[in-house]
């Protein structure tokens, strides 16, 4: 305020004046600007909690879906008739708005990182189960053939043929998976989940260096685990990786 | 040494199998897919089932290993039931190479080709001795085990589908129509492989085709089947194409079965033609007198190894002595073991008349000519003398 006031005494020497000199004692964190390089130097640790938080929200989330979603989808291929439910059943899930979800989730599990992984895991569900269906799917029959014509036992033919072979539609809803829950973990904070959406509701939507630091982490974090999965498919799938004859 | 050992083996490893009134119903289908079949494969013999599709014979085939169960009646691998094992274990003793191959993907062409010695719980060392004398076996690259399968050719994918139904020494192979997805000129190829190699193993194999002229090629006996999986006729190609059973058998054989014997006649079951032979330096006045009662208006220039060189014509005998380079080229060369049938063809191929046939060491034997083949196939003989020579009638 005493700035203002020295300032305003100035009087008449010029607008232009006054206003450069407004800028530069203000705080960048009461103006408008885009971004404010000080104040994010000097407050990036604040960041750290939520950024654990997320991850932790995200590969809990993931990981819980991964084993729910692909033990219905064993199930779903030895039994056939499953698959329709289990697809309108994880379907369902999947069209909840989020925000919604975890509202409905308060008054039954209440407020916490559990409520959050609940509705995020069951938001991957869809995905995963729909690709692995696919992965299975798309073995060729004659290769499944084959492996029974040997001697394969029905549970040699999953493991030593048919998974190896989904596992590139398998990862890739792994990726879908992981980069969607990575966006949708920001409103865990509703729930009271933490993570990157908490900086995000307490720092108001209006000041933006918050959101941009807080949106660019999980931003990179999403780039991140996308990158990585896809380079442990590739690892894990050699034979994609020839030259056709 | 461990080769000695597998090939002791290999030859001991073959069963006869029996069908015995063997029948397949499926659920809701009120006619049997496979009625009653009885038939009887002996040890050591490709046996072909053959017929239209829809006749049965993929399901037949397939109820030998059970990827079809047998709805009533049952078979035999020597004197076992096939029912008196599991499913699984049943596969492991019996080698399975189906038209799409069916490699895996993600495995090597090696790790492909024990996959079925792995299931037996072979030592890795074992295991991969057998692999490596299996890929000498079917003639492939050694470099080629690292591969993947994408990185083969469809013949060359197909020979590692049979090395890996060969791997643990099965007693009995089925072959589902294994060359029918391979271009012509590499079908043939691989057949031929298939057929030397069986002349080296022995195995009992029940071989699916509906191509007629791949079953006469490669059966010992062909079962040639009609809805329902009956059999019509059972018996070696020659009997077949000779003598049909009926009606079905003959138009399923074809009208031109005459000339699909040829398939089975080798160039030495004919009664050749003799060449009038010249060699270089001979008075042309002692050639002439020879052509004067010859077969063949025109003289063929030999070798002192009596090996041919090529034909004389008119202008070569005007002069004193026969010259030493002839006027025409030798044409197509074919050797007494050929397949009259390829014979054939080459005179056809060739445009040529005759044809110089020569012994092993390259020596002349006769002449082929088209006239001979189709008189041989005019001949009443023909239809009721096989693998014999034929005379060639005087006029």
């Amino acid at each position: 305020m005493a700035s203002v006031t020295t300032l305003a005494a100035v009087g008449e020497v010029g607008k232009g004046f006054i206003h450069e000199r407004t800028s530069e004692t203000l705080p960048c964190q009461a103006t408008d600007k885009l971004f404010c390089w000080d104040w994010a130097g000097e407050h990036i640790n604040r960041y750290e909690t939520p950024t654990l938080q997320h991850l932790e929200l995200v590969a809990i989330s993931v990981l819980i879906g991964f084993v729910i979603a692909f033990a219905l989808a064993l199930l779903a291929h030895r039994h056939q008739w499953l698959q329709p439910p289990l697809l309108a059943g994880t379907g369902v899930l999947y069209t909840i708005p989020s925000v919604a979800f975890f509202f409905l989730l308060l008054p039954l599990t209440g407020r916490g990182m559990d409520t959050a992984i609940i509705a995020l895991s069951a938001y991957t569900l869809q995905i995963i189960f729909r690709n692995t269906m696919i992965g299975f799917a798309n073995v060729p029959r004659a290769v499944v053939d084959a492996a029974r014509g040997m001697g394969q036992t029905d549970r040699q033919v999953l493991w030593r043929v048919e998974l190896p072979l989904a596992m590139p539609e398998i990862f890739a809803g792994l990726q879908v998976a992981t980069v969607s829950t990575v966006a949708i973990a920001t409103l865990a904070a509703f729930a009271g989940g933490g993570g990157l959406g908490e900086p995000i509701l307490k720092g108001g939507i209006s000041f933006k260096t918050n959101l941009i630091i807080a949106g660019g982490i999980a931003f990179l974090i999403a780039v991140i685990l996308g990158l990585i999965l896809f380079a442990v498919q590739r690892f894990l799938t050699p034979w994609r990786r020839v030259r056709q004859a | 040494m461990p080769s000695d050992e597998l090939t002791e083996k290999s030859s001991a490893g073959a069963s006869p199998v029996r069908y015995a009134g063997a029948t397949k119903r499926y659920p809701g289908s009120a006619k049997a897919a496979v009625e009653d079949l009885t038939l009887e494969v002996p040890a050591g013999e490709i046996c072909v089932l053959v017929g239209p599709s829809g006749c049965g014979k993929t399901t037949a085939m397939r109820m030998v290993n059970r990827m079809v169960e047998i709805s009533e009646g049952d078979i035999l691998i020597g004197d076992r039931s096939v029912r008196d094992r599991s499913p699984a274990q049943l596969r492991r003793e019996i080698g399975y190479v189906i038209q799409q191959v069916g490699l895996f993907p993600h495995r090597t062409i090696a790790e492909n080709i024990v996959a079925v010695p792995q299931l037996l719980g072979w030592k890795k060392e074992r295991a991969a001795a057998r692999g490596a004398e299996l890929l000498a076996l079917i003639g492939l690259d050694p470099d080629l085990a690292d591969r993947y399968p994408a990185q083969l050719s469809g013949g060359q994918q197909q020979r590692v589908g049979v090395a890996r139904a060969l791997a643990a020494d099965p007693l009995v192979m089925l072959m589902d129509e294994p060359f029918g997805a391979i271009d012509p000129i590499n079908r043939e190829r691989l057949q031929n492989e298939f057929l030397r190699l069986q002349a080296e193993i022995g195995k009992t194999v029940l071989f699916v085709t509906h191509d007629i002229d791949e079953a006469i090629k490669m059966g010992d006996r062909i079962a040639i089947m009609r809805e329902g999986g009956r059999v019509a006729q059972y018996a070696t190609p020659a009997e077949i194409l000779m003598d049909p059973a009926d009606e079905f058998v003959e138009d399923f054989v074809g009208a031109d079965r005459a000339l699909k014997r040829l398939a089975l006649m080798r160039v030495a079951d004919i009664d050749l033609w003799k060449a009038p032979l010249a060699q270089a330096g001979q008075a042309t006045a002692e050639v002439r007198a020879d052509l004067e009662d010859a077969e063949i208006p025109y003289p063929l220039l030999v070798d002192g190894e009596r090996r041919p060189l090529g034909w004389l014509s008119e202008r070569d005998l005007a002069g004193e002595k026969v010259p030493a380079r002839p006027d025409s080229p030798l044409g197509p060369l074919l050797d007494r073991d050929d397949i009259m049938r390829d014979a054939l063809a080459d005179l056809l191929q060739g445009e040529a008349q005759y044809a110089a046939v020569v012994d092993h060491e390259g020596r002349i034997d006769g002449v082929l000519s088209v006239e001979i083949i189709s008189e041989f196939l005019a001949s009443p003989k023909a239809k009721t003398e096989e693998h014999s020579a034929v005379e060639r009638p005087r006029g």
